[in-house]
């Protein structure tokens, strides 16, 4: 059973700004597909967790879902047309309402073109029924340190729009999450899309999640590439983002740096993958170990490279 | 506080007054008596309370009633026609793909899905559409070869197009 809440249920993205901020001293939260919120304010049906293992982290997420004070209202943003679908807004910029699906981005040719690593983030989380119902802005908000679509969203350079009374801005993804489900975002701000600039020719990306199973499962590692070459054939630019090693995604700005400049060579993809063990923090938990998780850093960040230098289509 | 919402289950359309906290499996359950609708993990790890809104399969124990508003929804009593079984729950009976039962609702409703929108579908696109059902008894072989069965059998008797216009 639920707690007993009022819900709201807006039809613009105005009415809903207005709600949120009008119940906030009530304690209000923002429901999207309610796969991650519906659950987390449920009472847990087993009371304790037992950590399968020692070291078994209460922050990083393997722990029992707290239950917090529950909310009195809930605003449903699921009538706010406005909030869902992929249009190319600008040339060079692809702009992804929040309450679009996961389903959607999996379905969406022009994200499994432009934006690789986002599609294949997307095919990774969860199961289909939790795909038709999550979005992509609940996956972002909600940031899990190994959130499916987030991941991705950091290599590929998105940006989010929050949206509050008070006004808009824009936060790069990789400066929204501070910690484990805790983000920069305001009480009374509302993400209403991620906008995600395309690069010119010559870029690829790749998503790879190393899970236990491959459906229902959280990532012990994943890693998000994006790779663009000069005329040359040389990288010009890369980017690589990983899921499960800190307390939120990171960037590994050393192993980018380090591919600036050189060939899209296997050893180079190699390398990287090394210098990127050094940029990440794992623990240990029931999902895999510190020393594992290191490991898996190295070969799926080199991994993640390879497949997206072989996306590039020339 | 109570609110009306339409709801459209299986094609009957009912006005109930829901409370918001309610989920669509509860109210489908408890207000409606469709208990067909199983209810297992209820936080959408085992796929029991599958039902489809809108065609697409969801887990309605993780929908609030009050969300399912002017959708349609179709749950396993709406699958079949009369006394007459659809082919998918026939292969299920032929395959022997049900044991406890407890599992059949959702998977049935699940390759519903699929085939629907997939009359050909290959074994990974079976259990790709599958992996959000657990079964703790058939080993999912079976289910597996039902489902493919029931493809051949709609082929063979055209229901795939008609559903598919
Ligand atoms: C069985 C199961 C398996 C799962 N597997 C995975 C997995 O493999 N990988 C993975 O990454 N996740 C997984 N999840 C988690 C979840 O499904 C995803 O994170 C999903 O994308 C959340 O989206 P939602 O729309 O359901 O968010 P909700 O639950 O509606 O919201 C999540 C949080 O974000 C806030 N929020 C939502 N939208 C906005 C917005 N637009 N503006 C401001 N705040 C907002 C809500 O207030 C809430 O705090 C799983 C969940 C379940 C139940
Ligand atoms: S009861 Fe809904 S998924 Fe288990
Ligand atoms: S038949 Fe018993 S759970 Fe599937």
């Amino acid at each position: 059973m639920l707690p007993q809440f009022d819900i709201i249920q807006p039809r613009s993205l105005d009415e809903a700004c207005e709600a949120l901020t009008k119940y906030q001293s009530a304690g209000v939260v923002v429901l999207a597909g309610g796969t991650d919120l519906l659950v987390d304010m449920r009472k847990p049906l087993i009371p304790e967790h037992l950590p399968r293992c020692k070291g078994c982290d209460p922050r990083t997420g393997t722990a029992p879902r707290k239950v917090n004070k529950p909310p009195s209202y809930l605003i449903a943003l699921s009538r706010i047309p406005e909030m869902s679908g992929i249009a190319v807004s600008e040339p060079g910029e692809i702009s992804i309402g929040a309450m679009t699906t996961i389903t959607d981005l999996c379905q969406s040719r022009i994200i499994r073109e432009k934006l690789t690593a986002l599609a294949q983030g997307a095919d990774n989380l969860g199961s289909p029924l939790v795909r038709n119902r999550g979005t992509i802005g609940g996956n972002i908000c909600n940031a899990r340190p190994a959130a499916d679509t987030f991941i991705p969203a950091v290599a590929l350079g998105a940006k989010l729009e929050l949206r509050s009374q008070r006004g808009l801005r824009l936060i790069p993804a990789q400066d929204f999450a501070v910690g484990p489900g805790k983000t920069v975002r305001e009480e009374d701000e509302i993400l209403t899309k991620i906008i995600f600039p395309v690069s010119a020719d010559r870029t690829g990306s790749s998503c790879i999640k190393l899970a236990n199973r491959k459906a229902l499962e959280i990532a012990v590692v994943s890693a998000a590439s994006l790779l663009t070459l000069d005329i040359k054939g040389k990288i010009s630019s890369a980017r690589i983002a990983l899921g499960a090693v800190a307390p939120t995604p990171i960037l590994t700005p050393k192993a980018a740096a380090f591919l600036s400049g050189k060939d899209p060579s296997d050893a180079n993809f190699l390398k990287a993958g090394e210098i990127a063990v050094s940029e990440c923090h794992p623990i240990s938990d029931h999902r895999g170990s510190l020393d594992y998780r290191r490991e898996m850093v190295s070969v799926l960040v080199s991994r993640s490279l390879a497949a997206a230098f072989a996306s590039i289509i020339v | 506080m109570k609110k009306i919402i339409a709801l459209n289950v299986n094609e009957i359309p009912y006005e109930l007054a829901v409370e918001p906290n309610r989920s669509l499996a509860d109210v489908l359950r408890y207000d409606l008596g469709l208990t067909g609708t199983k209810k297992g993990c209820g936080i959408g790890d085992c796929g029991v309370c599958t039902v489809l809104m809108g065609g697409k399969p969801v887990f309605s124990c993780l929908v609030l009633a009050v969300e399912a508003q002017d959708h349609d929804i179709l749950t396993i009593e709406g699958v079949a026609k009369g006394p007459e079984l659809h082919p998918i729950q026939k292969a299920f009976v032929e395959k022997g793909a049900i044991q406890c039962g407890f599992c059949t609702p959702g998977m049935v409703l699940n390759a519903l899905a699929l085939l629907n929108k997939n009359a050909d579908p290959t074994e990974h696109d079976i259990r790709l559409a599958l992996s959000g059902s657990l079964c703790r008894c058939t080993g999912y072989q079976k289910i597996v070869e039902a489902v493919k069965t029931a493809a051949d059998m709609m082929k063979r008797s055209g229901i795939i197009e008609e559903e598919a216009e």
